[in-house]
């Protein structure tokens, strides 16, 4: 009886899960994932010949098994009974490797952690966890830092009107309260300091490390997620006014904001107990400066769409796109302050914080990312007089070929750009842009 | 495809169960279950599925020719043909680069590289097909006369990918016509069970600190962190490579075959020999009844005899030097045992359960390490490091201090040690066979939680 009683309880698991995968709704994104889930994939021959179709099933099962949120959510409990934690136990954490993704996912996981398999020489795919905090191993590469060097470099070599910075973050390992990882600590600044030593063409290097680590004894980076803190952000903002001749607004003239239970990416790939019940808490600043901001688009239109600098509804997972509204492609914002000043910042997220400290310094703050921006950087300085451009990207984007090189294309791309037509729209937000001009040479690369 | 996914659990295994129930005639049974051995073979790489079925046609009709020639020159040329065109194509698929690199190392080619991938389960569908050829040529079993039969006992799912590596004669009779019933049924399910777990919760924990540990900088590794990343790859393998079989084991018995056991609680062997005598049974026989004895055994060359097989069960396991190293190694110690077998037998159990741990827990770093210079980094600091040790080992001995437990006690031969006690094999036979069902379904609902798990996959950054 009990055998049969064993078959059936078997059977009835292994058939009831595709029944319910057929019968219930099928979720489109996920939000703790920040991505799309799988669609279910047109079978042709090609694709089943060269296995990407049965691989894309295999996705489509996976995003879209019965219950899948929930088994997720269940697994810590599993690993927290494998043993008991030590109290401020540290440990180390190594990220598995993706699955290799399916060709037509190979384009959108470019922007994932997959940035930290690029890292060329230290990085070692391990993150440490201490107290609840997580940290990756390593500290970069003074190598890699000559390529991201010679890349400013050219860039103060093209535009000789307009002073050119570089301000790359720290990692977090930086300033791991522990001893015996003080060696992090030396390991940045070495690779920052190298970026300093191969600058050229007058291009100024702002000293973010040392200003950060003169305040290391305040938590400057998030526990939970890859960011650093809007206070880590501000005392970049300061040595990048050290270094730009601006004079910092103290933080007591901002109006100081809280956001509570933030759980950000460093949990959602580690998902340990301890970085759990741990979560962040954002203390920010918003300077006291009205601005108008305008999301431009990947590839630029006409208008732009209204779009905030501070985004104060953000919340959860997603608490770190407070700023700017997480990885606009293109943002123009506007300021009452009337000194003609523009700055271009180029950025990935990390830059997001930082940047909009510099609406009280600037008439106008163009933020470029990185990444997903396909409009042509040299128009948008030529053409709107921008005075400072400002590499304001985390080390992990200093540190890979991949990144370095996107943000070389930039001024080079020439993206799919529309210019307003000011005549027809007076009230059209977007100062002119000249279209993209075939004729003439808009190439980085060194004469 | 492998089982270990929720494709193969959830999809394959109950459509292919569904199908097969759905008839009592063996010939449409035997139908389905070759279609669904090839679909389950062509969903990863589509394009070998030629290759095998062409092995599994040509071995077919060699067997016919041995059979109708037997005792004549003529069954021992097709023998040696069939099996000279098996091992000819398992060296061209698996071992054409590593053959063309120590070549070329010496002696630049005019070609470039073959650059295919491994065709899955060829180490495993070979030797069972020269198995068959060889089986036949000795008269020990008849030729099968069905290609449809034939192409099933090459095919079959269960254990096409990583074995167990299943001579015809085990099957014979079955391949014809299979009984089953409730009982059979129900220990393939608590079986299958046992091995996903093993696999999901066991082997792959594991792998991750192997990761961990394995995956760094090797010169900066303690000596403590050695050993510790070997033990766990030690627990890695053993219960991946047993995980699989017993889910092998599992599955056939719900389609009504008996395939033999492939491990033995290998972990508490005794001696070298004595490990390999419970570790992947089905190839130390093969190359026991295929190699060794046709060598002479242990009537003549029985050292050389020894080297022979074990370095060709070295190349067996990967096309790579180290597989040869680690294959001689273990030559040398069935040798040495050999030799010492008069001083081994006086000393306590526990002393040779200790050093055959020992040495076959450091087998294991010959195993991993593929580059030598990666080996010779990670051999000096398993025997001799300055490097501080990481506290992390602590942390994650006390982090994982039940499962070391339980497997600890998945490592225990329980059989053995009560297995003659007849009243206490009754009684816990009696009090399990009420917790079965609950147990398995416990086991595959957490085994499915973890490979759910595995296919989260947060971003950075908002990609919707």
């Amino acid at each position: 009886m009990d055998k049969k009683v064993n078959v059936l309880v078997f059977f009835s698991l292994v058939l009831g899960f595709p029944l319910l995968l057929l019968l219930l709704p099928k979720e489109k994104e996920s939000k703790d994932e920040k991505r799309k889930l799988a669609d279910f994939p047109m079978f042709t021959s090609e694709s089943y010949l060269k296995g990407t179709w049965t691989k894309l099933i295999d996705d489509y099962i996976d995003d879209h098994f019965p219950y899948r949120e929930r088994f997720i959510q269940t697994t810590p409990f599993f690993h927290a009974a494998k043993g008991f934690q030590l109290k401020n136990a540290e440990r180390v954490v190594v990220v598995p490797k993706k699955k290799d993704p399916s060709p037509e996912k190979k384009e959108e996981k470019r922007d994932t952690l997959a940035f930290l398999d690029e890292f060329e020489e230290n990085f070692s795919g391990s993150m440490l966890i201490i107290d609840g905090c997580v940290y990756p191993l390593g500290g970069g590469s003074p190598k890699m830092s000559k390529h991201f060097a010679k890349m400013v470099s050219e860039y103060a070599a093209n535009f000789p009107n307009v002073r050119v910075f570089s301000a790359v973050a720290p990692l977090s390992s930086a300033f791991i309260p522990a001893a015996k990882y003080k060696h992090f600590n030396a390991q940045n600044k070495k690779t920052l300091w190298a970026i300093k030593e191969n600058l050229s063409n007058g291009a100024i290097f702002s000293d973010i490390f040392e200003e950060l680590n003169n305040h290391a004894a305040t938590k400057l980076y998030f526990g939970t997620d890859h960011h650093w803190k809007p206070l880590g952000a501000y005392y970049a903002y300061v040595a990048f006014c050290k270094s730009a001749g601006l004079v910092p607004v103290p933080l007591e003239q901002m109006t100081k904001k809280v956001k509570y239970n933030f759980l950000g990416t460093m949990y959602q790939y580690t998902r340990d107990p301890s970085v759990l019940a741990h979560p962040d808490t954002m203390e920010y600043w918003e300077p006291k400066v009205e601005t108008e901001a305008y999301n431009l688009g990947a590839y630029g239109t006409s208008k732009g769409s209204k779009a905030k600098v501070f985004y104060n509804t953000s919340s959860g997972g997603n608490t770190y796109s407070t700023f700017l509204g997480g990885d606009l492609p293109l943002m123009r914002i506007k300021t009452p302050i009337k000194n003609g000043k523009k700055v271009a910042v180029i950025k990935n997220s990390m830059g997001n914080a930082f940047a909009v400290y510099l609406i009280s310094h600037y008439e106008e703050i163009w933020v470029v990312d990185l990444r997903y921006s396909k409009q042509n950087l040299s128009r948008i300085i030529q053409e709107n007089s921008i005075n400072d451009l400002v590499f304001a990207v985390g080390m992990y984007a200093a540190m890979s070929h991949g990144t370095i090189g996107m943000m070389r294309r930039l001024a080079t791309q020439s993206g799919n750009y529309v210019a307003p037509i000011r005549q027809e729209n007076p009230e059209d937000p977007i100062s002119p842009i000249l279209a993209p001009d075939n004729q003439g040479s808009d190439t980085l690369s060194p004469r | 495809m492998v089982f270990s996914s929720l494709t193969f659990l959830y999809f394959f295994l109950p459509l292919s169960l569904l199908f097969h129930y759905s008839s009592r005639n063996d010939l449409y049974r035997n139908i389905f279950l070759t279609i669904f051995s090839l679909v389950f073979y062509a969903w990863a790489e589509p394009m070998w599925i030629f290759l095998m079925v062409f092995t599994a046609l040509a071995n077919y009709g060699a067997g016919i020719y041995i059979e109708r020639h037997a005792a004549t020159k003529k069954a021992k040329a097709g023998m040696v043909a069939a099996v000279v065109l098996n091992l000819t194509l398992l060296v061209s698929f698996k071992y054409g680069g590593f053959i063309y690199d120590n070549i070329n190392y010496w002696l630049p080619l005019p070609f470039s590289r073959p650059s295919n991938t491994l065709p899955v389960g060829i180490s495993f569908y070979t030797f069972m097909v020269i198995s068959y050829v060889v089986d036949i040529y000795r008269g020990e079993i008849k030729a099968q006369r069905n290609p449809l039969n034939f192409l099933m006992f090459i095919s079959l799912f269960q254990h096409l990918v990583a074995g167990p590596i299943v001579r015809y004669s085990q099957i014979e009779t079955q391949i014809q016509k299979r009984t089953v019933d409730w009982a059979k049924i129900s220990d393939g399910v608590t079986r299958f069970c046992i091995g996903l777990f093993k696999k999901v919760a066991i082997a792959n924990v594991a792998g991750v600190l192997v990761d961990k540990y394995f995956n760094t900088q090797l010169y900066e590794i303690s000596s403590y962190e050695a050993w510790f990343g070997l033990v766990m790859f030690s627990i890695q393998l053993y219960f991946d490579f047993s995980g699989y079989s017993d889910m092998a084991i599992g599955l056939a018995k719900l389609f009504g075959f008996d395939f033999h056991e492939n491990f033995r609680h290998p972990y508490a062997a005794v001696s070298v020999a004595d490990f390999y005598r419970r570790w992947h049974i089905s190839l130390g026989k093969f190359f026991r009844d295929y190699v060794y004895i046709p060598l002479g055994g242990n009537r003549k060359y029985h050292d050389r005899n020894i080297f022979v097989v074990w370095f060709l069960t070295g190349f067996w396991h990967g096309a790579n030097w180290n597989f040869a190293l680690w294959g001689t190694y273990f030559g040398i110690l069935m040798v040495l045992e050999k030799h010492l077998k008069g001083v081994l037998d006086r000393v306590p159990r526990f002393f040779k359960h200790s050093y055959t741990l020992l040495l076959i827990v450091f087998s294991r770093a010959l195993f991993y390490f593929t580059d030598f210079n990666q080996l010779g980094y990670f051999l000096r600091n398993l025997f001799y490091s300055k490097n501080a040790v990481s506290s992390g080992i602590l942390s994650d001995l006390t982090a994982h201090s039940f499962w070391f437990l339980l497997v600890l006690l998945l490592c225990i031969p329980w059989d053995e040690i009560y297995g003659q006690n007849h009243a206490i094999r009754l009684k816990t036979e009696r009090v399990y066979s009420y917790a079965r069902p609950a147990v398995n379904a416990l086991l595959l609902l957490l085994a499915t939680m973890l490979l759910v798990n595995a296919t989260f996959n947060p971003f950075l950054y908002t990609r919707f």
